[in-house]
This record gives structure tokens, sequence and C-alpha cells, in this order.
């Protein structure tokens, strides 16, 4: 059994001194086809991790940029098990870049939680970000993915978990996903006002790396954290600027190339 | 797995790491205030002296005669507000404020715990906003004036259907940003955990009450205590000193809307799969994708898509039992309930009419049902009018 993808990924940018570029993109905007061309050249340009956002009707997690994004896609229908399929046929093309899945639960309960994760083994997710499974719900979905190496389970925590996060970070795995503001996704770069501290006691606790997630849009965002953070997660904009861009796959690649860059850089 | 969060498999708290804390903090200051004699003093206080309680249990002679058994109805129309929703939000914004909040947000999908939410936020002085969908906004524009005379903020909600399950999720939104200074005030039992506890405990003054008028007019429990169910405040409050009453049937009234057999209904009870949607799994209306499915009804009150998960776990232990009205037979027991009594119902309550008149007929002349009239009709008399026109009903 090979190691696990994200873990893999994490362990060569540690060798290399390197922070890591994560992009979210909802699965299906506008069409499976487009996302699978975006993946490709992001894979090429250089990403670390790409999350792809299941669509459901009802995200309470997001912003109205990715609950757009969610509703469009859906439209246009997308549906959990094409997205399986689309995934399936990125590893057959060799696209070998780690993958998650952003989602809600109702999608992986409705699905079959033991179906699901047997599935998400053998397709090739690498892991899972549940945002509305918050960690006293998680025995079940842990108990399906069994700590098996092929998809793991990433662990979210926000600038109010406080004494929570021991209890979150024993036994998490790949990376912790920092969220830099209370609420929702996409909310400019208005941080937590005392996010740098909350970022320092989760790093100091953590043994796996620490990435930075909601309202960045460019590396410079995150200068005032850089000696803290391990990496930084990019949607909202990611999926506006494919917008404007009409998801020209070229676009992705620059974006992500010039982030990348300027993040080693900072 | 926290095991007091859940009603069997049903309940528990599906909610972004940013609301575990809050939630954690509701729940420890609702247990403290419950037990303290001088926070039951004050909701009982406000409970008689401003919202008018007890509530009668009114026997309804007429319609008692024509159908053969004694039928009694819980008049929570007559509370100050027109419904039920007032006694939920007099006990939370009572906690709110002894938790040092000074701003409170509310869903609302028909307008009426809007309402009684701007209500309560005017009389205890703080910042109120509601989320309302789009939809709604447009459908029920009296209650949105009500809201805004009362010093609310009324939040249109334009994303998913633009009603009250999206107006819900925007309303958790808000709250995972600002829960620092604010209280969210739910309106229905549903929610993540310590919400579904807390609105049956400050809608069990329902059954309370029942349980005492009935045997002060006769001197035994009932035979079957009825509400209707759309999220299950309402039921949850009239059930909630039965439960333990083994004799006493329990029955809770959904919306079929157009019919089961549609696909145009809120029977999230006859039809839906367990699902997890605005921090509780409970049965759930889903498609194929499991993706949220609309409901459909007339009562914009008991248009949602899930229902509160002390429900799933009557139905599926067998303690109470689950049936669903259509439109036409609630609008048919609404006539016949404000031509015969003299009381016009909500339409959320007419359905749970309907279903009395029919069970009814297998009952006796000695035996007796209590029904909640969970609200009074003022705020329908636009839709009922519609119906109406459209069915040519008066002649």
């Amino acid at each position: 059994m090979s190691k696990n993808r994200i873990e893999a990924r994490m362990e060569a940018l540690k060798e290399k001194n390197e922070k890591a570029f994560i992009t979210y993109i909802t699965a299906g905007l506008p069409n499976l086809s487009a996302t699978k061309e975006i993946i490709k050249a992001q894979e090429k340009a250089g990403v670390d991790v790409i999350e792809m956002g299941i669509p459901f009707s009802d995200p309470i997690a997001d912003g109205p940029v990715i609950q757009q994004a969610s509703f469009d896609a859906i439209q246009n229908g997308a549906t959990l098990k094409k997205i399986f399929v689309a995934l399936e046929e990125l590893r057959a093309d060799g696209v070998d870049v780690p993958i998650i899945f952003m989602m809600y639960y109702n999608t992986v309960l409705h699905y079959g939680v033991e179906a699901f994760a047997k599935k998400c083994k053998e397709v090739g997710v690498d892991g899972l970000i549940i945002p509305d499974l918050p960690f006293e719900e998680q025995e079940e979905m842990k108990k399906a993915l069994d700590n098996d190496d092929r998809t793991i389970f990433i662990q979210l925590v926000s600038p109010v978990s406080k004494d929570r996060v021991p209890m979150i970070l024993e036994g998490a795995r790949g990376f912790v996903y920092c969220v830099s503001s209370m609420g929702v996704t996409g909310q400019a770069a208005a941080f937590h006002k005392e996010v740098v501290s909350y970022l320092s006691y989760v790093k100091e606790a953590s043994r796996i790396p620490v990435m930075m997630g909601f309202g960045i849009r460019i590396a410079a965002d995150v200068a005032p954290m850089k000696d803290i953070i391990d990496g930084a997660i990019v949607g909202s904009h990611f999926i506006n600027l494919m917008r404007e861009n009409n998801f020209n796959p070229e676009a992705a690649a620059e974006y992500c190339r010039t982030f990348k860059k300027e993040l080693n850089e900072l | 797995m926290n095991e007091k969060a859940y009603y069997g498999e049903f309940g528990g708290q599906y909610v972004s790491e940013s609301l575990m804390n809050t939630l954690k903090e509701v729940d420890e200051a609702f247990e403290e205030a419950i037990c303290d004699p001088k926070f039951l003093e004050q909701y009982h206080y406000y409970l008689k002296q401003y919202v008018g309680r007890e509530t009668p249990l009114y026997f309804a002679e007429r319609l008692s005669k024509k159908y053969g058994t004694k039928i009694y109805l819980k008049r929570e129309d007559l509370n100050h507000t027109g419904a039920h929703k007032i006694n939920n939000v007099i006990g939370q914004i009572l906690l709110a404020k002894r938790m040092g909040k000074t701003k409170v947000i509310a869903e609302t999908g028909a307008g009426q715990h809007g309402v009684a939410t701007a209500t309560g936020a005017a009389l205890f002085n703080m910042e109120c906003t509601v989320y309302m969908g789009k939809e709604d906004i447009q459908r029920q524009a009296l209650n949105v004036m009500r809201m805004e005379m009362l010093g609310a903020k009324v939040v249109s909600v334009e994303s998913g259907s633009n009603t009250l399950k999206d107006a819900t999720n925007e309303a958790i939104r808000t709250w995972a940003k600002t829960a620092e200074d604010t209280f969210y005030i739910i309106g229905s039992a549903v929610g993540p955990y310590p919400y579904p506890k807390m609105v049956k405990e400050f809608q069990a003054v329902i059954s309370r009450e029942a349980k005492k008028q009935h045997y002060e007019a006769e001197g035994r429990l009932p035979d079957v205590v009825m509400a209707c169910v759309g999220g299950g405040s309402n039921s949850i409050g009239m059930f909630a000193d039965f439960i333990d009453e083994e004799g006493v049937e329990l029955i809770g009234v959904e919306a079929a809307g157009k019919g089961i057999e549609t696909g145009e209904h809120a029977s999230a009870m006859a039809l839906g799969n367990p699902g997890v949607l605005h921090g509780m799994r409970s049965y759930l209306l889903q498609d194929e994708d499991g993706n949220v499915q609309l409901a459909h009804s007339i009562s914009a009150g008991l248009d949602y898509p899930g229902v509160g998960p002390e429900h799933a776990y009557l139905r599926d232990s067998g303690r109470a039992k689950y049936v669903a009205i259509t439109d036409t037979e609630a609008m048919d027991a609404l006539m016949e309930l404000t031509q015969m009594e003299g009381i016009i119902p909500a339409i959320e309550s007419a359905h749970a009419m309907a279903y009395a008149f029919k069970k009814a007929k297998e009952m006796t002349p000695e035996q007796s049902m209590v029904v909640c009239l969970s609200g009074r009709g003022d705020k329908d008399v636009n839709t009922i009018s519609d119906y109406l026109a459209g069915k040519g009903y008066l002649n």
C-alpha cells in the first residue's frame, strides 16, 4: 500500500522547505469536463493539493460565491456519482495531484457512509473535508474510512476552537485546516482580530502542517503569518477568477504558478 | 458522540467547528436557567401578564355533537401575537439576556416566529434581525410590516429557493460570524442540540395547562392528543406532558400539500429519509442526489422539508403516530371550524382539525381528544381568499 498522497506531498514540501498552495473549485462549474481541464492545468502549474467542492443544495458553511457556484453546478447536472466518474477519468489520465472532496454530510449519508468510503478509496479521493461534521459527530465517518491510507479525514479548527484544539488535533492526519475568520468562506481578507495568536497556538500544538484558508486572494494576504503557517488555501477568489476568465485552464495555471512562487518568496 | 444531543439516532450537532463552543455555552446557560427559580418566575410572569396565559381549553360543543366525540381545543391562537411561537421566544430571549447578549437573530417563513421575536426584542430592548426568504417577503407583506414597526430589520434572503430553509441557512451563517454578541432564537423544534430541547421546554406549557384543564373538565386524561407538525414546535409542546402517559394516543399531522403521490408536499415523516440539515439529523425530504427537496404546503408554517429530531424518534419508537392532510382537506376543516364554532384558525392548525374530524369517526361519545389550535387565521386571510376565489368555495 502506497502512502497517502496528501501526506506524501506534505513530507516532500517539508524536505524542500516549501509552503503548500491549495485551491478549491466547485466540481461541475460550469461542467465536469471544464473541471477536469482546470485540474490538469493546475497540476502542471505545481499546485500542491486540490479541493473539489461537491455541490449541495444547502451549503451552510459557505459564503455567497461558493453558494452560487454550488447552485449553478447542480443546475448544470453535477452529482456525486458523476464527480466520482470524473475523478476516475482524471486518475486514469495519470493525474496524481492529491485531491480532497469538500462536501456536506447529507451527501455522504444519502450515498451511504460505508459505500461512500469504499468508493472514495477506490477512485482516489485522498482526503475529506466535511464542514458540518464537527469532531463529536465524526465517529461513523471515521469508522467507515478505517484509518486506511487511501482516504484520510482532514480536521478544521476555528479562531474560537480554543480548548477544543488538542482534542481535534489528536489523531488528525494530512494537515490541519485553520479557518482564518469566523463564519463562512469568502469574506475578503478581513481575518479574525486575533488570527496571528490563534495560528501560533495551533501551530504549537500540531504535529502536522497548518494551512490557513477563508478570505485569501493573493500570496501577500498571508504575509503577516508567513512564519507560522505551512500553506494557504484559496477558494472563493479562485472561483471568481475562473468565472472572469471563462474557466480558461491557462488562467488557472498562471494564477497557481504566481501564487505558489510568491508564497515561497514572502 | 455527545449522547445527550441525541433522540435515538436523531438530533446531534451538525454545525461548523466555529459554533461548537457557542452551542456548549448555550447548553450550559440553558440547563442552569431552567433550574433557577428566579428565571422560571420571570418566564411565567411574562407568560401570564404579557402573553395572556393560561389559554383556555375550549370544549367545541357543536363539532363534538356533529362528530360524536368530545373535541377540546387548546386555544394557543389567543396568545399575544396570535400563535404559540411567543411562548418559546419569551424563554429564549430571557436566556439571551441572562447570557449578556445584546442582539438576537431569527429565521421566519410565514412571519409568525419573526413577529414573535421582533415583539420580544422590542419588549426587552434588544437589536433584532430577521432572515426571511425573498419569496416569503412578497407573500407575507403584512408580517414584514409588523416586524419593521416593532423595530426589527428584515433581511431578504436570495439564495437557493428563497424560502424558509434558505432563511435558516443564512441565519446560521450569520450566527457563526457573530455569536460573540448575538443569540440565535430558533422558532421550531429543530436545529442543533440544545435547540430542540429548549423549544420543547419553553412550549411544554401548552401540555401542562391542557392536562390540568382536561382533568378539571373530565376528571381524567384525554384519549387522543393531536397537533400539526412542520418543524414541530407546537406539537412537541402539546405532546410533552403526555409522552409518559401511555394511555394517551399522540398524533402529529403533517402537510400532504397537493397529495403525497404528487411529490408536492411537506411530509418529511411520510416520505423522507434520514438526513442532515440545519444542524440536526432527522427525516428530510431529498432528491435522488441527496439535495434537499422543496416542500409544498398551502400553509407557509408547515412548508419545511425536515422535522424536529424528537418527532423522528417518537415516530420510530412508535410512541406517536404521524399522518398527513392535503391542502384541500385543511381548507375544508378551516371553513368548518370557522362556521361552526366562530373560530378562524391558522391554516397550519386547520391541518390538525382536519385529521381530528377523521379520527373522531373511530371514537365514542364518551371519549375525548385535545387538538392544539396553534394559531389564529388573521395572517392567512389573503391566502384563504385566493384559495376560495380559485375554488368558488363559498358558492
